[in-house]
């Protein structure tokens, strides 16, 4: 949490060093909007601080996150998020400036939703005897938005990079091609979490161009990409396949049938390429769940729940 | 022989105070050709690089000779402090290091005027920004250019001048 305060101008860094310290490590965002009191979401619930916020706070806001350099935050403002050191992203809405009718940037920001990285190092252990059998398995994690994929997806990607000993696994290669900065939260080019000594990532670049990117210039062993269903991520996806590289990729649904309901997903589904399957499902009273299914779509058996 | 050493001291006086006055005029101009540089080096740090102001205020103390050095500096050391404006770190890191330079009011006032759009805008704009600084400082630069040519040799002579008389009407 401290490097989240060490962003927040001091009047409102006092105002969220009220909540106490048990609670501030369930934080999940901060949101902070002009005129009106100050939001912290733990747990999925939101909480009001009774402060609100002034134009002059959600400037000096602005100001501090870019390090009172706005210019160079254009690619970001015209984004709309901002990704912060230690990873954690900074959403921003507004007044948004137009030309020729594309989004030029965010100008006069009245929202702000720091939303909290935390890396869970450790959930994705479990599956690995799983993925792996003398090599890693193409994998798709598929999920609803907000079961934990990218978590999930970041946490394998630094077990491939580190290797595991007591299973006898090298460390490999890993390509991250991390279009949202959302996997590794990488702040210029470096990433801010756990990942092992072996990975590379191209941050902020389109999957279709990034994936052949990596594949040339870096040679990777195992390729990780987030949320691949455009029409034009097929081809870069089967691309990358028969290159003869291993790839762990993670989809939007709720099941593997889902999954095969979606035009372009069914294309790369047809290829049967993927050998494993990984369903997450988030449930209030368990945490998360999930099943692994094999590549015929029969469940290998189960490992048990994560917990978080 | 008292006279003679009072006549010494009174002449070497005057003629300090011309070449001081004279190294004024000489120094303004070298200065604004340094603060031009220093904006130039920023334009290329904020357009190509888009350094963040921190980084490259730290950048440019360490390109330029002493005053200038000193105000880049502060400037940095302030905006890395945090709790401040980039305007308000602006001016009192120069006023901080304005004595120490021959710069005139019109000079901080457009040094001013340019501290206050610094980092609010997006990197065209600010490109526009310091350009603009330069065309005014490039103005106050033919100028200060223009009374060094006419003022500078007369400083000189005139303080030694200014003490020759002096002595003779004491005489």
């Amino acid at each position: 949490m401290d490097t989240v305060f060490t962003l927040l101008p001091k009047k409102l860094e006092e105002q969220f060093r009220k909540i106490p310290l048990s609670m501030a490590n369930k934080v999940e965002e901060l949101r902070i909007r002009i005129g009106r009191p100050l939001e912290v979401i733990i747990e999925g619930r939101p909480t009001f601080l009774p402060y609100l916020v002034h134009d002059e706070d959600a400037r000096q806001l602005l100001h501090h996150i870019s390090k009172y350099s706005l210019y160079a935050l254009e690619e970001e403002l015209k984004r709309g998020y901002i990704t912060v050191s230690g990873g954690h992203r900074v959403g921003l809405a507004g007044k948004v400036v137009l030309e020729n009718g594309e989004v030029k940037a965010i100008r006069d920001v009245s929202s702000f939703n720091i939303r909290i990285a935390r890396q869970k190092i450790g959930t994705a252990e479990k599956l690995i005897p799983s993925l792996y059998t003398d090599e890693w398995h193409h994998t798709i994690i598929i999920g609803a938005p907000q079961t934990g994929k990218t978590t999930l997806l970041r946490d394998i990607a630094r077990i491939i990079s580190t290797g595991c000993e007591k299973r006898n696994i090298l460390p490999k290669k890993v390509g991250i091609v991390d279009e949202r900065s959302e996997i590794a939260g990488s702040v210029r080019g470096v990433p801010q979490l756990d990942f092992g000594p072996r990975v590379d990532v191209l941050d902020g670049c389109p999957k279709v161009e990034g994936m052949m990117m990596l594949i040339r210039s870096m040679s990777p062993d195992v390729l990780i990409v987030d949320e691949i269903g455009r029409p034009e991520d097929t081809a870069a996806v089967l691309e990358a396949v028969n290159a003869g590289i291993k790839l762990m990729i993670t989809a939007h649904g709720r099941t593997l049938a889902d999954l095969k309901k979606r035009p372009y997903m069914a294309q790369i589904l047809d290829q049967h390429i993927f050998e494993r399957f990984i369903e997450l499902n988030r449930n209030d009273k368990s945490g998360w769940g999930c099943t692994i299914l094999d590549e015929t779509g029969n469940a290998l058996p189960k490992i048990g729940s994560v917990k978080e | 022989m008292i006279k003679f050493i009072g006549a010494a001291l009174i002449v070497l006086a005057t003629t300090w105070v011309g070449y001081e006055l004279a190294r004024v005029l000489r120094q303004r101009p070298r200065e604004l050709r340094q603060l031009k540089s220093a904006l130039q080096s920023l334009e290329s740090e904020i357009m190509y690089g888009q350094t963040p102001l921190t980084e490259a205020a730290y950048k440019l103390a360490k390109q330029l000779p002493k005053p200038l050095s000193h105000f880049f500096e502060s400037f940095a050391v302030k905006l890395s402090g945090g709790e401040t404006t980039v305007k308000a770190a602006w001016e009192t890191s120069l006023k901080l290091v304005w004595k120490q330079l021959s710069l005139k009011q019109g000079e901080y006032e457009i040094l001013v005027q340019f501290g206050e759009t610094l980092g609010q805008h997006d990197r065209l704009s600010q490109q526009k920004q310091i350009q603009l600084a330069m065309i005014h400082l490039e103005r106050e630069e033919s100028d200060a250019l223009d009374r060094q040519n006419k003022y500078e040799k007369m400083m000189q002579s005139f303080g030694f001048l200014s003490g020759v008389l002096i002595i003779i009407l004491l005489l």
